[in-house]
Formats: structure tokens, C-alpha cells, sequence
């Protein structure tokens, strides 16, 4: 009977500790078993020799996803000694994918590759989380890149980063709306880069299309990343950037009296009804308004949706300074600390940014490439004229990388905080309140400065 | 003089049979609880940013005095107060409701208590986005503002206004959540015997003192549970003001966890959001015990 009892209480024992090890197997094994894998498991080589690397991306549409699993399967038949293995990682319009990557830091569990966003660049160099490049991408090689691409790739004098598409920014508008509403049109097709429209005439235009229906413009991309990015040329062209050129102050920069008066601008269009501050999705595909600062992403989707007749003009520029300037920035690869096989990764870099390589993913992913030389390619051939070319055009000529330092993830969540507060004020009290704005853009200061004298001044 | 209970073999095997089974539980609390809230603590001294984990300096308690002289803090904490003040008794009366109604044997009763617990089965970020759409402030997307503008009103910037973004996800969250408290309601209503009903009304009671003098009595215990799990729920708001609003416009949805998530992960204060974490504990554990006292006291 004891022996029974026994046997009983042991077997319970056993069942116990069973489930609890393999709850804990199930909780945290997430790692290992994952198919992402990265860190020690692409470290190690496979049983035939090969060096096995795993990249990791933000998902993107059919076309981008394609181009991988058809590019790789190249890389990978013709470099049996070097297998490249990709994960997809789901953004989610937000910071899902950086938060992925920073919590593979904190776990020493990074893929030896993966693609950054450009401003973060510098971030992630001065923290060591990514590795320098320089050597796999020679002087002759970089210069057929875009000036824009090296400089927000670099950190330090050192190359951080290589991307093979570029982004702009610029003035979309509704042909047949603005007719209707007695714009000159002819006189915006016939803007050049030494003639961009100005913001008066910007405010002009969007005062003459606000109806009960419409909107006159569209300055709000999100309340995040897409803040700084769209509306940085902005600040630029009255006379300040966000910060320093070294990348360390703040402070007489955002906040500056230039700044505020671009924040009075961009909230007067809030203020006014002429913006919304809480624009609906595709708000100008679905002829809700009448201009847009869109992306060069937007061409391949209006001509592909779009029912009415639209253009793209330049970036508006100030009226005081009338200087032109465009945003620009892409994803870019960069290999990670945990790398083992930095060697093999920058070879496949290589590989990876071969100006043909660039252009079929730039037609791919219908952005810009960084390479000129990928310009002469057959895909490329749509950028010759049209929307497309106007692009290319303002990136070899006006484009400024944003901000290139280490602070930029706090400065940019804090400045698109700000931006949003400027602008539910003037949407709410339609007014524009200058003493708000300051305060405001005084607070993007201190968050800047706070976080960047703490961990990189010395 | 004690005297110590010797207890019986059987009973001694079933206490040490007992002990085992809790191994597993205990385990994972240790593995997932205790030893977290311990790394926090612990990490809330140091300086500590997270991509640096091999650069920590300690600090002693500067993030904590950092963190009282901190306005965002002191704005996210009454945030989280105020949300959760008024999604308790909204929610709970919202449920009770529900639960009356769909208690009462009708026609199509199931259908309307599939309807309402629906939400409950729908993922808070998917609940989200689509309440952000019908609050849209263009009456042509957002199906409240179209209603309001039909019926004459002016459209009603819910999500981009200060003073209305916050009453907005608390409405939107009690929608949300009453369909899980309506079912342990309902749960309760059913634990009412229906002889106390009919005594009521033999004694001429009305529908309203069977509601005050017979239902709540019998729903007492469901009613002390309902709002302990909803009150802790709600402290812990986060998902609505990160999908819908992002802490804005003007801080107004800024919560107590959302503020822990952009200090650690946007702006990479590691150290600092495990201060806020930790006092964010403490808080959560002194609101749970006083409401505990407070319902016992009314015992």
C-alpha cells in the first residue's frame, strides 16, 4: 500500500515538473525555435561549411517580397559557401520593427544583417550596435551613390549603412479640382527648381479649394516618424534646422524664431480649415483634398487608383529665403555586432547594392535609386520624365538627410509630440497661439539635450 | 500552553501531495512575477540605456527623484486616474445592464448575448483602429461626425481635441470590455434564486426595489469582483492610446504604461521607465488593497 502511495506521489512529481519545464519551454524558447533566428543560430556554420546569415526587414508589398525570395535564391544557388536567409518583420506603421531590434539587443540576438531606418543610422553607430562598412565600398563606388544616401549612412567618418532607394517629399495636386476652383495649373506645371512654388502661394491655393467637401492641402503624413521626415525641408528653407551639423545642440535650432514662424505657417493651415489635423487615409486618392505633400511612393499608387487627372510640383519653399529643399532618407542595410562573418556580409552587400540589383529593387519597392549608374537599367526607364524624373531631379539637387545623431529617436517622438500638440491647438481654438508653439518646440530642446548630454556628450 | 496538532499520515501525504502540485504554479510565478518585479526594482537605480546593457552605471535613487519632479509623470498618472474613475462605473453599470436584459428569457436572447460579448472576442488593436475611423473628424469617414452633421451639429474633432480624446477611448473601451463583466453578471443573476423574486412580488415590491433589495444584495460578491478586475484592467491602459492617439494631442491620453513604453523603447531610458514601472506597482498594489478594505468594510 506505501509502495503504491508512493509511486503515486512520484508520478505526480514527475507530471509536475514536466508541464512546468515544458511551459517554460514554451515561453521562452520563443528564441531558438523561432523561425526568425538570428544571433547564435545564423552564426553557425552549416554541416556542409557554409556560413549561414540571416537578414531582417520590415515586410513590405508583393512586389518587394518577390524580388527577395527570387534574388536570393540567386545569391544562394550561386554562393553555396555563403546562404543568406531572410525574415520579413511586420512594422505595422509604427516602431513594432525597431522595438524587435532593440530587445535583440538587449538579448545579444541580432541577425547579422538588417535594415535601419536612414536617420537611425547614427543611433545605432554610436551605440555599437552596428558595425562600419567602409572597407567593402570604396571611394569610386560611393560616389555613384547619392550624396544624400552616404551622408545620412555615415557616422563618424565612417560608413555605417547602404541603401538602394531613396524617398523625397513633394507637392502633389488634383488637376481637375484646382480647374474647378480657378487655380492656374499651367502656371504650377510650369514650375521649375529655381521656381518652386512659395508657401503664400501654397496658402493661397489651399484657402481657394477649402469647401464643405474638400480640403485644400495635406500636411500630416502620421503623428510619427512621418512628422519630421515630410516637414524638415520646411524649417530648413525659413532659415534653421532641426539641430547642429554635428549633431549636439538643439538649443537655438527647433526652437529658434526661423522655426517657429515654419510651426505658425504649417498651424495657420490647421488653424484655417485649409489642413486637416486628423486626415482620413489616402485623403487625396479618395479627393478629399486638393494638394498633398505626399511621397514619392504615391506616383506608382495614383497611377494605379487615381480617378481624376493629377500632378507633382516641387517642394514649397519659404518666401523669405526662397530656398529649395526636399526630404529624403530610405531604409539601408547595415550589419550588426553580433555578426561573426562581417567578411561574408559585406560581400553580399556588395552584391546586394550592384547598380543592377538597385534598379529592379527600386522598381520593385517604386522608389528612386541611390546608384545614378542604376538609371541607365531598362527597369529604370519610367524615371526618365514625368513625376518620377521630378523626383530624381529634387534629390540630386535639394535633398538634406535629416538630422545625423545619436539622439534622433528622442528628439523625433518628441517633435512629433510637439507638431501634434501645435497643431489639435490651432485645429481646436483656430487660432495660432505663438507663445504655445515656443513652449512647445522649447520642450523638443530639452528632451533632445537631456537624452544627448546623458549618454553622448563627453 | 499550544499544543501542537499532529496530523495523520493520509493528512501529511495529502499536504505534501498538495505542496508538489503547487510546484509548477509557483515556478512560473517565480520565473514570470517575482523574479521580473525584482529586475526592476533593481534596474530603476541604475542608469541604463537599452541598447547599452553592457554600459549601466549605478545611480541610487536619482531616477526616482527625477521622476516626482517630472511633469509627464505626474500628467500620465492622473490620466490613468481619471481614466480609470470613469471607465469603472461606466463599464460595470454598462454591463449590468446588458446582463438584465439579455437575462430575461426573449426570442433571439442568445443572438444578443453573442452581440454584445462580440467585442470582448475582438482584438484590442483591430477595436481600435476601427473606432479611430468612426471618430474621424470628417463627416465623409467617420460615421459618428456623419451622424451628428446630419442630424445639424457640427463635426466633433474626438480624437485630435484635448478636452474630448481621453472621454472618447473611455467610451470606446467600456463598449469594449462590458460584453466580459455582462457575462459574469450574468453568471450572478442566475445564482439569484428565483423564490426571492417572488416573495418580492407577493409583498407588492416594484421592478425597481426587486432591482435595489434583491438583485444588487445577490449581486454583491460578482459586483466586489467586477470592479477589482475592471479598476486593475484599466490602470493598466494601453493599447487605445498607442493605436489611437499616441499619448496626444496635449498629453491628454497619455496613461502611466504608455509613458513606460516610450521611456524605455522610444527614447531608450531603460532605467528611468523602470523607476516609473516600479512606482506604477506600488500604486496598482495600494489601490488594489484599499478597494479590497473598502469592500470588506461594507461587508
Amino acid at each position: 500500500m506505501k509502495l503504491k502511495k508512493a509511486a503515486k506521489m512520484l508520478l505526480a512529481s514527475a507530471l509536475s515538473l514536466t508541464l512546468a519545464l515544458s511551459l517554460t519551454a514554451c515561453g521562452g524558447g520563443g528564441g531558438s525555435s523561432d523561425s526568425t533566428g538570428g544571433g547564435s543560430d545564423s552564426q553557425e556554420a552549416s554541416s556542409d561549411g557554409a556560413v549561414n546569415l540571416t537578414l531582417w526587414q520590415p515586410t513590405d508589398k508583393e512586389a518587394v517580397e518577390n524580388w527577395w525570395v527570387e534574388k536570393l535564391d540567386e545569391w544562394n544557388a550561386e554562393h553555396p559557401e555563403i546562404q543568406v536567409k531572410r525574415e520579413a518583420i511586420d512594422r505595422s506603421d509604427s516602431y513594432a520593427y525597431e522595438n524587435k531590434i532593440t530587445t535583440a539587443v538587449t538579448s545579444n540576438d541580432l541577425p547579422d544583417i538588417f535594415f535601419v531606418d536612414g536617420p537611425a543610422v547614427s543611433y545605432y553607430a554610436a551605440n555599437g550596435i552596428i558595425v562600419p562598412i567602409s572597407e567593402y565600398f570604396g571611394e569610386d563606388e560611393l560616389s555613384d551613390f547619392a550624396d544624400s544616401t552616404v551622408a545620412q549612412c555615415t557616422y563618424d567618418d565612417e560608413l555605417y549603412a547602404i541603401s538602394a532607394t531613396e524617398s523625397s517629399v513633394a507637392l502633389y495636386y488634383n488637376k481637375d479640382y484646382l480647374k474647378d476652383c480657378d487655380v492656374d495649373v499651367k502656371d504650377i506645371e510650369s514650375r521649375t527648381l529655381d521656381n518652386p512654388l512659395t508657401w503664400s502661394e501654397l496658402a493661397e491655393i489651399a484657402e481657394k479649394c477649402t469647401t464643405d467637401n474638400y480640403v485644400g492641402t495635406h500636411v500630416i503624413m502620421d503623428h510619427g516618424e512621418g512628422l519630421p521626415y515630410a516637414l524638415e525641408p520646411m524649417f530648413i528653407s525659413n532659415g534653421k534646422d532641426f539641430i547642429s551639423e554635428d549633431g549636439s545642440e538643439a538649443e537655438g535650432y527647433v526652437n529658434s524664431k526661423e522655426s517657429v514662424e515654419t510651426a505658425e505657417y504649417l498651424a495657420k493651415l490647421i488653424a484655417d480649415g485649409y489642413a486637416n489635423i486628423d486626415p482620413i487615409q489616402d485623403e487625396f486618392l479618395n479627393g478629399a483634398c486638393a494638394t498633398m505633400l505626399g511621397g514619392s511612393w504615391d506616383v506608382a499608387i495614383l497611377e494605379g487608383s487615381a480617378d481624376f487627372d493629377w500632378g507633382v510640383t516641387y517642394y514649397p519653399v519659404s518666401d523669405s529665403t526662397k530656398k529649395a529643399v526636399s526630404p529624403c532618407g530610405d531604409w539601408s542595410a547595415a550589419v550588426s555586432k553580433n555578426c561573426e562573418h562581417v567578411a561574408e556580409a559585406g560581400e553580399f552587400l556588395q552584391w546586394l547594392m550592384s547598380k543592377e540589383n538597385v534598379a529592379s529593387y527600386a522598381a520593385a519597392i517604386a522608389k528612386p535609386a541611390t546608384r545614378a549608374s542604376s538609371y541607365e537599367e531598362e527597369s529604370m526607364a519610367e524615371y526618365k520624365d514625368g513625376p518620377r524624373a521630378m523626383f530624381v531631379e529634387q534629390l540630386q539637387n535639394t535633398a538634406v538627410p535629416r538630422p545625423r545623431t545619436p539622439s534622433y529617436s528622442v528628439f523625433s517622438s518628441k517633435y512629433a509630440e510637439a507638431m501634434t500638440n501645435i497643431f489639435s491647438d490651432a485645429a481646436s481654438a483656430h487660432e495660432v497661439k505663438t507663445d504655445y508653439i515656443q513652449e512647445q518646440l522649447d520642450s523638443v530642446v530639452s528632451a533632445f539635450q537631456e537624452d544627448y548630454d546623458m549618454y553622448y556628450a563627453n | 500552553m499550544s499544543k501542537q496538532v499532529k496530523l495523520s499520515g493520509r493528512k501529511k501525504n495529502e499536504r505534501t501531495a498538495a505542496y508538489i502540485f503547487t510546484i509548477p504554479a509557483m515556478f512560473l510565478l517565480v520565473a514570470f512575477l517575482v523574479v521580473p518585479i525584482l529586475y526592476t526594482i533593481r534596474y530603476s537605480l541604475f542608469q541604463y540605456q537599452i541598447v547599452r546593457p553592457d554600459n549601466i552605471s549605478f545611480i541610487g535613487l536619482q531616477n526616482y527623484t527625477k521622476l516626482f519632479q517630472d511633469e509627464n509623470f505626474w500628467i500620465a498618472l492622473k490620466n490613468t486616474v481619471y481614466f480609470t474613475v470613469l471607465v469603472v462605473p461606466f463599464q460595470c453599470v454598462l454591463a449590468l445592464a446588458l446582463a438584465m436584459l439579455v437575462s430575461s428569457k426573449f426570442r433571439g436572447v442568445a443572438i444578443f448575448r453573442t452581440m454584445y460579448f462580440s467585442p470582448q472576442l475582438t482584438s484590442m488593436v483591430v477595436v481600435s483602429i476601427l473606432w479611430t475611423v468612426l471618430y474621424n473628424s470628417n463627416p465623409s469617414t467617420g460615421l459618428i461626425n456623419s451622424m451628428l452633421t446630419s442630424l445639424g451639429m457640427e463635426p466633433v474633432n474626438f480624437l485630435s481635441n484635448a478636452k474630448t480624446a481621453m472621454n472618447s477611448i473611455i467610451f470606446m473601451s467600456g463598449w469594449q470590455g462590458a460584453g466580459y463583466q455582462m457575462m459574469i453578471f450574468l453568471a450572478g443573476l442566475q445564482g439569484i434564486p428565483r423564490d426571492q423574486y417572488e416573495a418580492a412580488s407577493v409583498d407588492g415590491a416594484t421592478k425597481v426595489q426587486q432591482f435595489l433589495y434583491v438583485t444588487l444584495p445577490g449581486l454583491k460578491g460578482t459586483i466586489k469582483y467586477v470592479v477589482m478586475i475592471t479598476m486593475i484592467q484599466a490602470m493598466k491602459l494601453f493599447t487605445q492610446p498607442y493605436v489611437m492617439t499616441q499619448g496626444g494631442p496635449k498629453n491628454s491620453t497619455k496613461t502611466l504604461v504608455y509613458y513606460i513604453y516610450t521611456q524605455g523603447f522610444q527614447q531608450g531610458n531603460f532605467g528611468y521607465a523602470c523607476a516609473v514601472a516600479a512606482v506604477f506597482f506600488v500604486i496598482v498594489v495600494i489601490m488594489s488593497l484599499s478597494m479590497k478594505k473598502l469592500i470588506a468594510a461594507t461587508d
